[in-house]
């Protein structure tokens, strides 16, 4: 144990001196204020054409239950409608505006959006070439040559990847809240918001439904967030173990990701698609009630199949990297 | 070679402590947000005062705002440039009264019929909110009822003549209860509106055998006008002999709901008879 630490420390200042990290905040330094400018366009758009909020939620029910009436639409967009317009009807009837524009809401609409997708990319610019960079650099014969045990290397290399997850997600927090703030006003941390939907097939089930003061909602968003991205980030490792080439790992894991993505629009109907990690990436969903991706899934179930496919990673990561030969 | 160590030293401790914060703050997130899911609290929003629901004042009528309720006519289906009669009223007033005219929502959904209607009335706060911030309210209602009766009247037709006429007419009376009903409830969500009902007209005139709707249809225009004249504020708007073309000049593609023309002529009438 005593040996580990500096180990840690090693593997920590070796990603901060690649430069990575300062490459995922400037990503997010380009790509908030976009995202800021076309909310506030959206939030001005609004102004214009509706007296206040609640027009136009009303609105907003008005459009879904006219979409319903569309025999043009697929049932499951429906079902997706249904449980919208009794979520949206839920806030109405309780007077709290479920989009009041200020830079926690936007923070927290990020967060949503970005934890399928953007939050892995991420984590795979760190993570992916954890072992396969050491091995194209030819330094991974130096790391192995030291008298330490070789599951101690990947354990401190595993440290190192989810210290920089959770300095990722934090950071993508901070710099949400500090650029968005600049637009729509800093506000807005005690503003309630509803969790706790359950939906049973169309139904929405607002039995459990109970309000969460803003801030707390952030800090359980993020959470599940950083859940989804250390499962990214083990199986990042796992395969940047298993492949050779930097590049091939993060291919592999950005298609295996974005098939995850385009299955949960598509594949309703395929229920063992469920089973794949990155259709059930999406745990903040759960969290505001929205529709699962396929019918019957829950926190539960997603939370313990990600724990299921780490688990995996990491037996075949710590299996596989203990006993491979390193050749050249 | 000691000072860079040094460096190093001091930014593995500040990368360390804000890592470990972080992910000690992010696991308790998560852990909490699984915890929330799996068992919500029970303290449920109930116990604590609703907040503060201030509703805005009618206020100066410096601007007027328009709220549509009803079926698919008020939605504006059929109308290729989906500006519908509502549209075209807001845009007509807004000239004729010279003063600013709002369309705070139109919340007429697609298909909707008489029982509905007043589900709604009496249900969804959403409209009931609508409904109270409105100066003018325009509806339509019963047309679908109407073509209901169209199509049973088509399956008797074969049938014995007597019980078909009959049976009209018991549906046609109660759809008119539940127009009665649905302007009681309207002008109870808001008594001070000004309120235009649009009659309804016959679709189905081109066609020779059910040109004869057409007389249904004006009863229950009939009725709807008696209905509308004990309450001060309302008006019925008529528009049945506009669609009453061998044509159907006016009509959509199909061939049900007007179309862009005619309900640009919908929303004149509306617009002259308003002031």
């Amino acid at each position: 144990m005593s040996n580990l630490l500096p180990l840690i420390q090693n593997e920590t200042l070796k990603i901060w001196k690649k430069k990575r990290f300062f490459v995922i905040l400037f990503i997010l330094a380009i790509l908030i204020p976009i995202f800021t400018y076309a909310q506030m366009r959206m939030a001005e758009n609004n102004k214009d054409k509706f007296t206040d909020w609640r027009s136009q939620l009303i609105q907003q029910i008005a459009d879904y239950q006219n979409a319903l009436t569309s025999d043009r639409i697929p049932e499951e967009w429906k079902q997706y409608r249904r449980i919208m317009v009794q979520q949206l009807t839920y806030y109405l009837e309780n007077d709290v505006d479920p989009s009041a524009p200020n830079a926690v809401t936007f923070t927290r609409g990020f967060m949503n959006n970005a934890v399928t997708l953007f939050i892995p990319l991420l984590v795979l610019a760190i993570g992916s070439d954890l072992i396969s960079g050491e091995r194209s650099s030819g330094t991974i014969k130096m790391l192995l040559t030291r008298p330490v045990r070789r599951w101690k290397i990947l354990l401190s290399k595993l440290v190192a990847l989810i210290f920089y997850i959770s300095l990722t997600i934090i950071s993508t927090l901070i710099l949400c809240y500090a650029i968005s703030g600049v637009f729509f006003g800093y506000g807005g941390w005690k503003l309630p918001v509803f969790t706790g939907f359950i939906i049973n097939g169309a139904e929405v089930d607002t039995s459990g439904v109970h309000a969460v003061p803003h801030w707390l909602y952030i800090l359980m968003q993020a959470g599940l967030a950083w859940f989804s991205a250390v499962i990214v980030g083990l199986l990042a490792m796992m395969v940047s173990v298993l492949v050779r080439s930097t590049a091939a790992s993060i291919v592999t894991m950005m298609a295996t990701i974005i098939a995850g993505t385009i299955l949960s629009n598509m594949a309703a109907a395929w229920d063992s698609a469920k089973y794949i990690f990155s259709v059930n990436l999406q745990l903040t969903s759960y969290l505001e009630g929205a529709p699962p991706p396929i019918e019957g899934m829950t926190m539960l179930f997603s939370v313990g199949v990600l724990a299921v496919w780490g688990l995996i990673a990491l037996i075949i990561s710590f299996g596989v990297f203990t006993k491979q030969d390193i050749l050249n | 070679m000691n000072k860079r160590s040094r460096g190093g030293a001091i930014l593995w401790r500040t990368i360390a402590s804000a890592a470990v914060l972080a992910s000690l703050l992010l696991l308790f997130g998560f852990a909490y947000a699984v915890s929330d899911i799996l068992r919500p609290p029970a303290l449920v929003l109930g116990t604590e005062p609703p907040l503060a629901g201030q509703q805005p004042q009618l206020g100066a009528k410096e601007e007027l705002k328009i709220v549509a309720i009803g079926d698919s006519l008020t939605k504006g289906t059929g109308d290729a440039t989906g500006e519908g009669y509502v549209r075209r009223v807001v845009a007509g007033l807004s000239q004729k009264l010279g003063n600013r005219v709002k369309l705070v929502n139109n919340v007429a959904i697609n298909g909707l019929r008489t029982d509905q209607l007043i589900d709604k009335l009496q249900q969804d706060a959403g409209m009931q909110y609508a409904l109270k911030q409105a100066d003018l309210i325009l509806f339509t209602i019963g047309g679908n009822d109407l073509s209901k009766l169209a199509q049973t009247a088509l399956r008797t037709d074969s049938g014995t003549a007597d019980f078909g006429a009959e049976e009209i007419g018991n549906q046609l009376s109660d759809g008119l209860g539940r127009l009665d009903q649905v302007f009681q409830l309207v002008n109870r969500a808001n008594p001070d509106a000004r309120v235009v009902y649009v009659g309804l007209y016959n679709p189905f005139y081109p066609i020779p055998e059910l040109r004869s709707g057409s007389l249904q249809v004006q009863k229950w225009n009939d009725k709807a006008y008696e209905l509308s004249f004990s309450y001060p504020n309302m008006k019925l708007v008529p528009i049945f002999d506009l669609f009453e073309d061998e044509a159907g000049t006016y009509l959509a593609s199909d061939r049900f709901h007007p179309n862009s023309e005619g309900y640009a002529h919908i929303a004149e009438r509306i617009v002259q008879m308003l002031h």
